[in-house]
């Protein structure tokens, strides 16, 4: 398990995340992404009711553990992470949508995860010992949108301060991933190599099947493909640090290494897998682009 | 042509503007520098912001101290001789008035050039006008190499877009440029000595202040101002002390009573160019008020943050930055609510743009009228009354105009011809090119080139470009007014109008649109066509039409039709 000054490192690490967050946008941003609803609307469903959904069906079908079922259901339902908004830039997606909707599926987070959470694992048969009380959720979520609206006032009050701490804040998500790595497999080497394929499955599974669900879920409800595409990395990349938060303040001992299992290895291949998808979207972005081009041209 | 012109423009002066121009009051920008920064000291004077909203200031005292350790640098380091060229090649960024400052102090001559520049453009400017010392953006030392062995130049200084802010956001913006965007070329090996601003500033301090700048008269050259990019080969305006100084003055009779040092002016279009050098460098930094700087306005998101951050009051723009700027959600939906008034100038400001500009900002857009050969500002339009939209105004105090035909005989009123111009503000002549300034310049009067109209009023209506127009079957068709035509119609986001060889009719109007990004169905010649059917006598109406995903433009947005053409020209010459 990690250690007190662990937990408590990685805590604070959350914090700078949630404060560069906060800072990387304007009270005017949140107006301006409101004007306009649809797709942040789009996003909350892909992001609420599919993702849940898809982690509840993978912990069914898999006839995982308890303790990989609260694991994995914890992954679900978590908000969008921060590293999202740099897939989305590299991906040529819209950049605003994705950190408008990692921003609103944070605050509606508060609500929905302990809901969610108790839903899916009461239907799940998760109980006693392994069930997160819902309070727990909401307590960690309220604490962190007190850095997330500090940032936003700190951007307000001195833009350098606010753009340095954006910077920080999304560096820090990739610093997170590293301390994960450092602090939790080494002493988990021997978990590692028992962990069968089906837990590899799961773990790369939500991620991906997380992408292609969101993207079709925009298509269907109308976004463009640009749109879309954004839409599903959001869907598909979750605030994994958070989950590993959550469990490390709500686990102790062996359990919480059990429980950990599915968000340190989620953590870890969403890294991969969103680099692979996002290349790939940039190529048809890219292609998409010249085709309008090329149709224009055409039009003489 | 010697006639003395009456000026019948005078009654739209009204109350707000004098009709004569008062005498400057400085000898030289040198003095006009020292004096505004003794006024204002601790006031902000520039403020840069980039993209992401990080930003410096330099204090107006800060201005002063920094210009006086340049100009030391220049005098006693380099040993430059006044009267001697310093070129500075950079997009806006708090280096700019330092390094331009601190060259009227030395008394040197200023050598704006566009940092986009090729190597083969630098050299012909820097060879052109003997340019000793060189200013330069370290995103551009790659031309270097290329460029600093064939020219005169004896000394290097670089800045950075991120120059004199705090140390931290500097840092990042200069990290982001290196290891992101990878826009911060290595340095070449050269001759010469290379030194950063900074650095150059360190060694002036250490050295005695320039002070002999009382020296400096209104005829002394200030600025080497090139031009004529649209024709040909560059060449430079001999502007002068006393030419920039009687221009801001009339800026300040045309504006200045809804002008002070309470105003922060958004400074997006280059410094380099003569537009936004007299208006928002020289004119709002006399009168006390913030600049606030942006580097490039493309794409025009890049503002946003200066816009949001910053009580903007004035806006001076082109017309494809106001349309820009209003395809922006985050711009129509919240324009600036500090936002007294915008000065458009350097094209045509169209009608649709103008109109939806007033009606989204609640602020009027005045056009006005100026060229690089006048310091620039001709025309405008008086603040006091409703602005005419589609007119650039009335000529500024101190200023004729006359409108002459190709004998330049002058036309009848109402009737188009080119316009001349002649006052305080009108050149000296090209530099080392006593041809091209007789072409340009004859008993005072500049020939614009521009043909335009007068009404009874006075107010000034530009027709078209000369040498652009199009000659359909006899009937002259000016672009201007088929591009104004064509931006009405809510799928195209921008035109241009060219004329194009016709078998039958000599020349046809041919269109070239840009699909607005904002509009769901898509633009068809058939629409392009039928719009200006309804709108255009036929012969105005364009034979053919192309669509484009956008239009070659200047370093301010101008539409440049002369690369249209080139293209027509090597289309038909293949196609014939």
């Amino acid at each position: 398990m990690l250690t007190e000054l662990e937990t408590t490192l990685l805590g604070i690490m959350m914090m700078v995340i949630m404060l560069g967050m906060g800072a990387s946008m304007t009270p005017r941003d949140f107006r301006i992404a409101f004007r306009k609803p649809k797709g942040i609307m789009v996003g909350l469903l892909s992001q609420f009711a599919v993702m849940p959904f898809l982690g509840f069906l993978l912990a069914i079908g898999l006839g995982l553990p308890p303790a990989l079922v609260v694991g994995l259901l914890l992954i679900a339902c978590m908000p969008g992470g921060t590293t999202s908004n740099i897939f989305a830039y590299f991906s040529k997606g819209v950049l605003a949508l994705s950190i408008m909707m990692t921003t609103v599926s944070t605050l509606v987070a508060v609500v929905m995860v302990p809901v969610l959470l108790s839903f899916y694992g009461g239907m799940a048969g998760v109980s006693g010992d392994y069930a997160i009380p819902p309070g727990n959720v909401a307590q960690i979520l309220v604490v962190l949108l007190v850095p997330t609206l500090l940032g936003m006032v700190l951007r307000k009050l001195n833009p350098n301060v606010g753009a340095t701490i954006e910077l920080i804040g999304s560096f820090m998500g990739i610093v997170v991933i590293l301390f994960l790595i450092a602090s939790w497999v080494p002493r988990n080497y021997q978990l590692l190599l028992d962990t069968g394929p089906t837990i590899y499955a799961a773990t790369i599974g939500i991620g991906l099947i997380g992408m292609l669900f969101g993207y079709w879920v925009a298509r269907g409800l109308g976004q463009d493909t640009n749109r879309s595409r954004t839409i599903s990395l959001e869907t598909g990349i979750q605030n994994g640090p958070l989950a590993v938060l959550v469990i490390t303040l709500t686990f102790t001992g062996v359990m919480q290494q059990e429980v950990l299992l599915i968000p340190v290895l989620y953590s870890l291949f969403i890294v991969l897998s969103s680099t692979a998808i996002t290349l790939w979207y940039r190529r048809n972005a890219t292609r998409e682009a010249l085709a309008r081009d090329a149709a224009k041209l055409g039009a003489g | 042509m010697n006639t003395i012109t009456p000026r019948p423009w005078l009654a739209a002066y009204g109350q707000d503007i004098a009709p004569g121009l008062p005498a400057p009051t400085h000898r030289s920008l040198a003095d006009l520098v020292a004096q505004t920064c003794e006024a204002f000291g601790k006031r902000p004077a520039f403020t840069c912001v980039v993209p992401n909203g990080m930003n410096g200031t330099l204090r107006f005292s800060q201005v002063s101290s920094m210009s006086d350790a340049f100009a030391s640098f220049l005098r006693h380091h380099c040993g430059l001789q006044p009267g001697a060229r310093v070129a500075v090649q950079m997009p806006n960024g708090l280096g700019y008035p330092v390094a331009a400052f601190g060259v009227f102090k030395a008394g040197g001559v200023l050598v704006n050039t566009n940092p986009l520049y090729t190597p083969s453009e630098m050299i012909h400017q820097f060879n052109d006008s003997g340019t000793e010392v060189l200013v330069i953006c370290d995103m551009f030392t790659d031309k270097l190499a290329e460029v600093i062995p064939q020219t005169g130049i004896r000394h290097v200084v670089l800045a950075g877009v991120p120059e004199f802010f705090p140390r931290i956001p500097e840092t990042i913006v200069r990290g982001v440029q290196k290891v992101w965007s990878r826009t911060l070329p290595p340095v070449p090996p050269l001759e010469v000595p290379v030194l950063r601003i900074r650095d150059a500033l360190k060694i002036g301090r250490g050295l005695p202040r320039v002070t002999d700048w009382d020296q400096i008269g209104p005829d002394d050259l200030a600025l080497l101002q090139y031009t004529g990019g649209t024709t040909g080969v560059a060449k430079g305006a001999m502007l002068t002390h006393g030419n920039i100084l009687a221009n801001l003055e009339q800026v300040k009779a045309m504006g200045g009573r809804h002008m002070s040092g309470q105003d922060c002016v958004l400074t997006a279009l280059p410094l380099y160019h003569i537009f936004a050098f007299t208006a928002n460098l020289m004119t709002f930094f006399a009168l006390g008020a913030r600049n606030i700087l942006v580097p490039s306005p493309r794409p025009v998101q890049n503002i946003q943050r200066a816009l949001e951050n910053y009580p903007v009051t004035w806006v001076t723009g082109v017309n494809t930055l106001f349309n820009g700027l209003m395809n922006e959600e985050w711009f129509a939906a919240y324009p600036p609510k500090t936002l007294k008034a915008a000065i458009a100038g350097g094209t045509a400001l169209h009608h649709a743009v103008a109109e939806r500009w007033q009606k989204i900002t609640g602020t009027r857009v005045a056009e006005g009228y100026g060229l690089t050969e006048t310091a620039p500002l001709v025309s405008f339009n008086p603040l006091d009354q409703d602005v005419r939209i589609g007119s650039i105004g009335v000529p500024v105090p101190g200023t004729d105009v006359a409108l002459v035909d190709d004998q330049a005989e002058p036309v009848e009123r109402g009737k188009p011809g080119e316009l001349i111009v002649k006052g305080p503000q009108v050149m000296r002549g090209y530099w080392n090119r006593p041809d091209e300034t007789e072409k340009t310049l004859q008993n005072g009067w500049v020939f614009t080139g521009d043909v335009a109209i007068m009404d009874d009023d006075g107010f000034l209506t530009i027709v078209d470009r000369k040498k652009d127009m199009v000659l359909v079957s006899g009937f002259n068709v000016y672009p201007n007014e088929v591009e104004d035509c064509l931006s009405k119609l809510d799928s195209v986001l921008e035109a241009a109008v060219i004329g194009i060889p016709d078998k039958g009719t000599g020349e046809a109007v041919r269109a070239y649109v840009v699909q607005n990004p904002d509009v769901p169905e898509q633009v068809t010649k058939e629409d392009v066509i039928a719009h200006c059917r309804k709108h255009l006598a036929a012969y105005k109406v364009p034979k053919s039409v192309l669509l484009r995903d956008d239009l070659p433009k200047s370093p301010i947005g101008k539409i440049l039709r002369k690369d249209l053409k080139a293209e027509a020209r090597a289309e038909f010459a293949k196609g014939a």
